[in-house]
């Protein structure tokens, strides 16, 4: 199992189109994948569960990966993060 | 009183009283499953579900779908194959011993509430995709909530949340005063059909449904976009002589559907319609239109990812062309600019796209593009009722080229022993300066030409249209652009071919005497305007116009030439 803590940077929060690349992008590999917000911890392929977050600019995020593919996994969702799912 | 401001879509007044027609509710019955029933009840889920996913599935890939739907689907896609909604769902089966119907309503419910409560404004309403979703499944297991049209009425004022284009359709047929919704936007495909409607009609009007209730007295007004709610008697005075004088001009008007398109003294007319979307066809056909005088096939190609094969553009030419037959159809190939399909062809990006590579530029560019095009027209005009044409023509070479391109499509079409008709009659649109002065070589190589005035007047006068600070420079009876205009009617007249104008030009009341009087005598305008330009047809003599057409074209000035413009109600009097 791999952790890896990050910032949402672009400024609307993840609404509903970076919200879907997420579970997107997700639900391409094996690995189980959890988003953890403060005391509020989710299925990362769900696009619910993501959204249910409401996750905002600045609010700080732990993406949790474990399975085989978990380091691809977590390297690609960060990196839109990172991004700013192409938002700016 | 309250005013609410929208967008207005199509002008017009209507006073009437308010039907708000949302979504009908469904009706789901409570009752227990046995445990021998899960497992069918886990089937249901997994049959139903996935209908719906492969409903949305082609939803999405429908050429009438605009990007934001596109988007809108997707996310409901994810929503119906969201791993935790699977499981939620079937928990409450197998726990709570629920029916699928209930069990799904009992999660969307909870979801619905998760998201009303949340403080962001923009994730509570997310809680509207989750709503749309469920409604669509269950009415799919239910087979409930069909036609929500159903109650409405003559001369009511339609207000609703949003509409899709073929309710657009449905709804003005049942004879209702406006339409007012709270989303949409001015140029969505729904809109496009309302304009062509020509019933007022208001879109994005904010909070429309938080102040409005069934059966409310209001004002919509659109020529300004507000609809007035509960108006004071002062206002009412105001409108109503306006409301009853469109009332009274629009039934006169109606009553020319049958009639001829002929001027006083006996000249026929053609009077043409234009349209952009298949779904305007109706309307075509309720004015009595001589048929399709410019059809634009832009909304085939744009908001997608991939080009419409050949295929796809015949069955949609096929389809008006067999409607409209035995009138006349005139398909416009593909006339956008470079920087709109830059996503498909990979185009370079250009600092100036109006003097850029677009209109026949790209499709000549682009040939194998432009052949399924033409070979899809082509396979469509077996009933001899189709006319090509092209945009943005500004030298004869092009249409040279055209041809040898419709040459070839001809051959392999021979070759493949698909039939299609070999006399096509092909036509250039005149809409720059260089095609006007040179129309004589064009008319030369063409069954008929068209002026798009729009364009013509911007290349000429050097004006973007669009730009409010040279608005003063747009000036469409310029000297210049009526020489042009009448210099290409003139070398239509010579070669024998139809002159049209197509153009907004041709639908607005003074300018009609003035392009009859030039030398055109083919007119296509919107099927919402086309029995107001009748109405004007009918009203002159074109031998007097033609007298008082010579008398302006020898002015030098735009505001002497504009005089003279308003002078054509008077002929008579000033002849006799």
């Amino acid at each position: 199992m791999i952790r890896k803590t990050i910032v949402v940077e672009n400024e609307l929060g993840m609404h509903a189109r970076p919200a879907t690349l997420i579970v997107k992008a997700a639900s391409k590999y094996r690995s189980d994948f959890r988003i953890r917000m403060e005391d509020m911890e989710i299925n990362g392929k769900s696009i619910m569960g993501v959204m249910t977050l409401a996750a905002e600019f600045g609010s700080n995020l732990e993406l949790i990966a474990d399975g085989v593919d978990e380091e691809y996994l977590i390297n690609e969702i960060a990196e839109l993060f990172a991004n700013k799912f192409g938002e700016d | 009183m309250k005013k609410l401001q929208g967008v207005a879509v199509s002008d017009g007044i209507a006073i009437g009283n308010t039907r708000i027609i949302l979504r009908p509710k469904l009706h789901i019955r409570r009752k227990s499953i046995t445990q021998n029933q899960i497992k069918t009840e886990f089937e249901r889920f997994e049959s139903h579900v996935n209908n719906v996913v492969e409903e949305i599935d082609q939803l999405i890939t429908d050429i009438s779908q605009n990007q934001d739907n596109r988007d809108i689907l997707s996310t409901h896609k994810m929503i119906l194959t969201d791993p935790e909604f699977e499981a939620s769902v079937k928990k409450l089966i197998e726990e709570e011993l629920l029916s699928l119907e209930q069990a799904i309503n009992k999660h969307f419910t909870a979801v619905v509430e998760l998201f009303s409560n949340m403080e962001n404004g923009y994730f509570a309403q997310r809680s509207s995709d989750y709503e749309d979703v469920a409604y669509r499944l269950l009415s799919k297991i239910l087979k409930q909530g069909g036609d929500r049209f159903e109650g409405l009425e003559q001369d009511m004022i339609l207000i609703t949340d949003n509409i899709t284009p073929s309710e657009v359709t449905s709804v003005f047929a049942k004879n209702i005063q406006a339409l007012c919704t709270e989303r949409g936007s001015k140029n969505s495909h729904s809109s496009i059909i309302a304009r062509s409607m020509n019933l007022p009609t208001l879109v994005n009007v904010k909070d429309l449904l938080a102040n409005i209730e069934n059966d409310q007295k209001v004002i919509v007004d659109g020529h300004q976009g507000v609809i007035i709610v509960d108006p004071d008697r002062k206002t009412l005075a105001e409108y109503e002589p306006l409301w009853k004088q469109e009332k009274k001009d629009k039934q006169l008007l109606l009553a020319l559907t049958d009639k001829e398109s002929t001027t006083s003294d006996g000249h026929q007319i053609s009077l043409m319609s234009n349209i952009e979307l298949p779904e305007e066809l109706d309307n075509v056909l309720k004015v009595k239109s001589n048929g399709i005088g410019l059809f634009r096939t832009e909304f085939l190609f744009m908001g997608r990812k991939e080009l419409p094969d050949e295929e796809e553009q015949f069955a949609i030419y096929d389809k008006i062309a067999a409607k409209i037959a035995p009138e006349p159809l005139i398909i416009r190939t593909i006339d956008v600019g470079g920087d709109k399909l830059s996503e498909v062809l990979n185009l370079e990006h250009e600092l100036n796209p109006n003097l850029g590579v677009r209109g026949i530029r790209i499709s000549l560019k682009h040939i194998p593009i432009f052949k399924h095009q033409i070979r899809a027209i082509l396979r469509a005009s077996t009933r001899e009722n189709i006319k090509i044409m092209f945009p943005m023509i500004s030298t004869v070479r092009e249409i040279i080229k055209v041809k040898t391109v419709i040459n070839e499509c001809m051959k392999e079409l021979e070759k493949e022993d698909i039939p299609f008709d070999n006399a096509i009659q092909i036509g250039a649109m005149i809409e720059t300066p260089s095609a006007a002065i040179t129309s004589d070589t064009i008319a030369e190589e063409c069954d008929f030409l068209s002026i798009g005035t729009n364009d013509l007047i911007q290349y000429t006068l050097a004006v973007d249209r669009d730009n409010m600070a040279v608005g003063d420079y747009y000036i469409p009876y310029h000297p210049s652009v009526l020489r042009l205009i009448k210099m290409t009617a003139d070398n239509c007249q010579k070669k024998k071919i139809s002159c049209a104008v197509c153009g907004e030009m041709a639908s607005e009341k003074i300018f009609i005497p003035l392009l009859l009087g030039l030398g055109i005598n083919e007119l296509s305008v919107s099927p919402g305007r086309l029995l107001m330009v009748k109405n004007e047809i009918m009203k002159y003599d074109l031998q007097k116009i033609k007298g008082h057409t010579d008398l302006i074209l020898q002015q030098n000035t735009c505001e002497d030439v504009y005089d003279k413009i308003l002078k054509y109600g008077e002929l008579d009097e000033y002849f006799e």
